[in-house]
């Protein structure tokens, strides 16, 4: 399944080595993408202006709660959560129901963060 | 035997007491439904104080907020639970929504992003809930996706819902169509903002909350 750098938009696929060490772009954030979402996505990033790519970035850091300036990649899932533009977002909410949660960490250096699944009992 | 009897009378006294003291009942719905308004209205009624800020623009509240502690009584039943008012559930979150209210661009932005948040927070507190009202604004169509995820999900959950149907004082509410929407419910059709039907809104949670 591959993955697109938010900031330069270059697909990488499942495991490659930039989705753990970044972008050589200097991206840290990745659309996790569904192939059969695969073409309207492609527009998703080419439309977006290298302001706007900034603004998603920090956006989504905040969203999920990770500090600024962090060095590690971040992959957002796609299938449950869009930002179109800075400001514009579409939640799939059944899916965001659906799913479990998490941020995972899948070696140092590498999250895979889930929104959908960020959802469950953490607060218990 | 004094003990033995003793020990029952302290541990069902306990345990009814604890029981009491965690549940909580969540108030869910689509943004500017009434949330925040029944919230305050259920606070000054039984605690006299309010709960939160209300404002016509949707998305005013925006992080999960408790109250601890409400008892509500009705005749000699009474209930106890920490009333929680979670964001609005929504599908699209647009900035420029905002805009239309006069805020600026940043802001507006600043805004959607702590939405979405929101909604995130709002669904990953659902299991956390004992009971849950949901609020519907009776002047809309009742068959949004929100509103048939949220209760279907409650469903699927076994979580006991009561549905209310909000803003009843405008002459475009519908409850009926809430009530055929959601047939096999409980559906309580009142004005958060004044009050109307209050009363069966509370005898209504007493039969869901048991």
């Amino acid at each position: 399944m591959p993955h697109q750098c938010v900031r330069c938009g270059k697909f990488y696929d499942d495991g490659a080595e930039e989705i753990l060490k970044g972008c050589p772009c200097g991206g840290r954030l990745f659309f996790y993408i569904n192939k059969k979402k695969l073409e309207e996505s492609k527009n998703i990033v080419t439309d977006l202006t290298p302001q706007e790519k900034n603004e998603i970035e920090k956006d989504v850091f905040d969203l999920i709660g990770i500090e600024k300036g962090v060095e590690k990649p971040v992959v957002l899932d796609l299938e449950s959560i869009r930002i179109i533009k800075p400001g514009k977002y579409e939640l799939d909410i059944v899916n965001l129901f659906r799913k479990r949660p998490l941020i995972y960490k899948l070696e140092e250096g590498k999250y895979l963060i889930d929104l959908p699944e960020s959802f469950k009992k953490e607060e218990k | 035997m004094v003990n033995i009897f003793e020990k029952f009378i302290k541990s069902f006294f306990k345990n009814l007491f604890r029981r009491k003291k965690h549940i909580k009942l969540g108030l869910y719905g689509p943004p500017n439904a009434g949330k925040t308004t029944l919230a305050n209205r259920i606070c000054e009624d039984w605690l006299g104080e309010s709960m939160g800020k209300v404002t016509n623009m949707p998305h005013e509240t925006r992080e999960i907020q408790i109250k601890e502690q409400v008892n509500i009584k009705s005749g000699n039943k009474e209930i106890s639970f920490n009333l929680v008012d979670t964001p609005g559930i929504a599908t699209k979150i647009d900035y420029e929504d905002f805009m239309k209210f006069g805020m600026n661009a940043t802001k507006a932005k600043k805004r959607a992003k702590e939405a979405t948040k929101g909604v995130i927070d709002s669904i990953r507190w659902l299991d956390n809930m004992d009971t849950v009202v949901v609020v519907l604004d009776a002047t809309k169509d009742p068959y949004s996706q929100v509103n048939i995820t949220i209760i279907g999900n409650l469903e699927a959950r076994k979580i006991p819902v009561l549905i209310v149907a909000n803003k009843v004082d405008l002459k475009k509410s519908k409850i009926k169509k809430v009530q055929s929407a959601f047939p096999q419910y409980h559906v309580v059709g009142i004005s958060a903002k004044y009050g109307n039907n209050i009363d069966e809104f509370y005898q209504g949670l007493f039969k869901v909350v048991g």
